[in-house]
C-alpha cells in the first residue's frame, strides 16, 4: 500500500511542482522513463511470484534508469544515438511485455 | 516463464533469446535463493520469507523495505510525471509556433492584398493622369494611340468577348483505384504538363487568338509556363488543374484554324493514349483580366520621335510613361 502511495504522490508533485529540468538532460527523460517502467514491472511480477527484494528492486531501478541514459548519452557522443535509443526501448519493451504478461497470468490464471 | 533460481547467463545463447527468456531481473530469483537458503542454514525463523538480519526486529526491516520501495516508486512518479509535462509542454511550444507562423501568413497575404489593391490604384492614377498629360497635344494623341495599340499587344488591358474555351485536365483516376485508401494517384503519363499547356497556348496564337488567359492568368508576349516540382506556373503564379484556356477571336474561324493546327492534333491524341480531358468549346462572353506589365526599361521623349508642334504642352517634355527611372526626362 504504501509503494503505491508513493507513486500517487510523485506523479501528483511532479504534476503540480513542474520542475524546470536542465536542457542537457531532457534527451534522457523519456528513456529513463521506459527504463524505470521496466524496474516497476519486474517488481511487481517478482511480487506476485513470491520473490520480491526491496533491495534488489530499489538496485535494479537506479541501475536501470542510470544505464539506459548512460547508454543514450554515449550513442549521442558517437552519433548513434537515435539508434541507441531505439535499441534500448526494444528491449526494455520485450522485457516490459514479458513481465506484463506474467502478471496478467498471476491475476487472471489465463 | 519465470527464470529458475540461480540460472546463469549461458554465453552460447543468443542475444534476443536471452532477452526475450529472461524478462525478470534474475537477481530476484538469486536472492530468493540466498535467503531460503539462509534461513534454512541460521535457526528455524518465525517468518523465514522475510529473512530478518538478527538483532534488528522483522517489523522494522519490513517498513524499511517499504519505505525504500515507496520512495523509489515516488521517484518513479516524478520522473514519468516530469517526462510527461515537457513533452506536453514541448508539443504546446510547437503548436505555438505553428500558431504564430500561420498568423504571419495571415498577415502577410493580406498585407499583399492591400498592395494589389494600392497598386490597381496607383495604375489607375497613372493612366488618367497621363491620358490627360497626352490628350492636349496632337502629338501626345498619337502617342496614346500608339499606346493603346502596344497595350493590347502587351496584353495589359482587360479583355472581353467571344472566343474559344479549351480545357485541359489530368487523367481521370482509375475506376479501381481505392479513393478511400488516400491513393486517388493519377498515373504519370495522365498528368497534364507544362509542355502540353504551352503547345496549347501557341496553337491558339497560331489560329488568331486576339487575347488568351489561363485559368483567370491573362497569358501575355512574356509570359511564362513552366513546371517547378508538382507544380505548374504561370509568370511564377501556380495554377492547377483543370486548366481552362479562354482565347478571344471569332469563335467560328478560330476554332475551325486551330482544330487544324498539329498543336491540336496532338494535343486531341492525348485522350486516346493517356486519358487526358482536352475539350474545345465556344463561348460567348470571355472576360480576360490585364497581365501585369513588363517592369520599364526604356523610354525617350516624344520630341525625340516627332517635335512637338506647340499648343501649350511643354516641349520635348512628356515622356510616355511617368516613370521616376526612365532615361528619357
Amino acid at each position: 500500500m504504501i509503494p503505491i502511495l508513493g507513486l500517487a504522490v510523485g506523479v501528483v508533485l511532479g504534476l503540480l511542482l513542474d520542475p524546470s529540468v536542465p536542457l542537457w538532460l531532457q534527451p534522457y527523460l523519456p528513456i529513463a522513463v521506459v527504463a524505470a517502467l521496466d524496474a516497476v514491472f519486474g517488481g511487481i511480477r517478482a511480487r506476485f511470484d513470491g520473490i520480491f527484494d526491496a533491495k534488489v528492486f530499489v538496485v535494479s531501478f537506479v541501475s536501470n534508469v542510470v544505464v539506459a541514459a548512460l547508454i543514450v548519452f554515449l550513442g549521442d557522443q558517437l552519433g548513434v544515438g537515435a539508434q541507441l535509443s531505439t535499441a534500448v526501448v526494444v528491449v526494455l519493451g520485450i522485457r516490459i511485455f514479458g513481465n506484463a504478461a506474467a502478471i496478467r497470468r498471476h491475476l487472471f490464471r489465463a | 516463464m519465470s527464470a529458475p533460481p540461480g540460472r546463469q547467463r549461458s554465453l552460447g545463447a543468443s542475444l534476443l533469446d536471452q532477452v526475450l527468456a529472461e524478462t525478470l531481473d534474475p537477481a530476484y530469483a538469486q536472492a530468493a535463493a540466498a535467503r531460503a537458503a539462509r534461513a534454512a542454514d541460521l535457526r528455524p525463523d518465525p517468518d523465514p520469507d522475510r529473512g530478518a538480519a538478527p538483532g534488528r526486529p522483522p517489523w522494522l526491516r519490513r517498513h524499511r523495505g517499504q519505505l525504500l520501495v515507496a520512495l523509489t516508486l515516488l521517484i518513479a512518479g516524478l520522473l514519468a510525471s516530469i517526462t510527461y509535462s515537457e513533452a506536453a509542454a514541448g508539443a504546446e511550444g510547437r503548436e505555438q509556433a505553428r500558431q504564430a507562423l500561420r498568423e504571419d501568413i495571415r498577415t502577410e497575404s493580406d498585407n499583399a492584398d492591400e498592395l494589389v489593391v494600392q497598386l490597381e490604384e496607383l495604375t489607375a492614377e497613372v493612366t488618367s493622369t497621363r491620358q490627360r498629360a497626352l490628350e492636349a497635344s496632337s502629338v501626345g494623341q498619337r502617342a496614346l494611340d500608339e499606346l493603346a495599340a502596344a497595350e493590347q499587344g502587351a496584353a495589359t488591358v482587360a479583355v472581353s468577348g467571344p472566343g474559344l474555351r479549351v480545357t485541359m485536365d489530368n487523367a481521370p483516376p482509375e475506376a479501381d483505384s481505392d479513393p478511400v485508401g488516400g491513393s486517388a494517384e493519377v498515373a504519370e503519363p495522365g498528368i497534364v504538363q507544362d509542355n502540353d499547356l504551352r503547345r496549347l497556348v501557341n496553337g491558339l496564337w497560331a489560329a488568331g487568338a486576339e487575347a488568351i488567359s489561363l485559368n483567370g492568368q491573362r497569358i501575355g508576349a512574356t509570359t511564362t509556363i513552366r513546371q517547378a516540382g508538382g507544380a505548374i506556373l504561370v509568370d511564377l503564379r501556380p495554377v492547377a488543374a483543370p486548366y481552362v484556356l479562354s482565347a478571344v477571336g471569332d469563335p467560328q474561324g478560330l476554332q475551325n484554324a486551330f482544330l487544324t493546327t498539329p498543336e491540336a492534333r496532338d494535343l486531341g491524341q492525348l485522350t486516346p493514349d493517356y486519358g487526358v480531358v482536352f475539350e474545345v468549346g465556344r463561348a460567348d462572353d470571355l472576360e480576360l483580366p490585364a497581365a501585369t506589365a513588363a517592369e520599364l526599361r526604356h523610354a525617350a521623349p516624344l520630341a525625340a520621335t516627332a517635335p512637338a508642334r506647340g499648343s501649350g504642352t511643354t516641349p520635348g517634355a512628356v515622356p510616355d510613361t511617368p516613370d521616376p527611372t526612365s532615361d528619357g526626362d
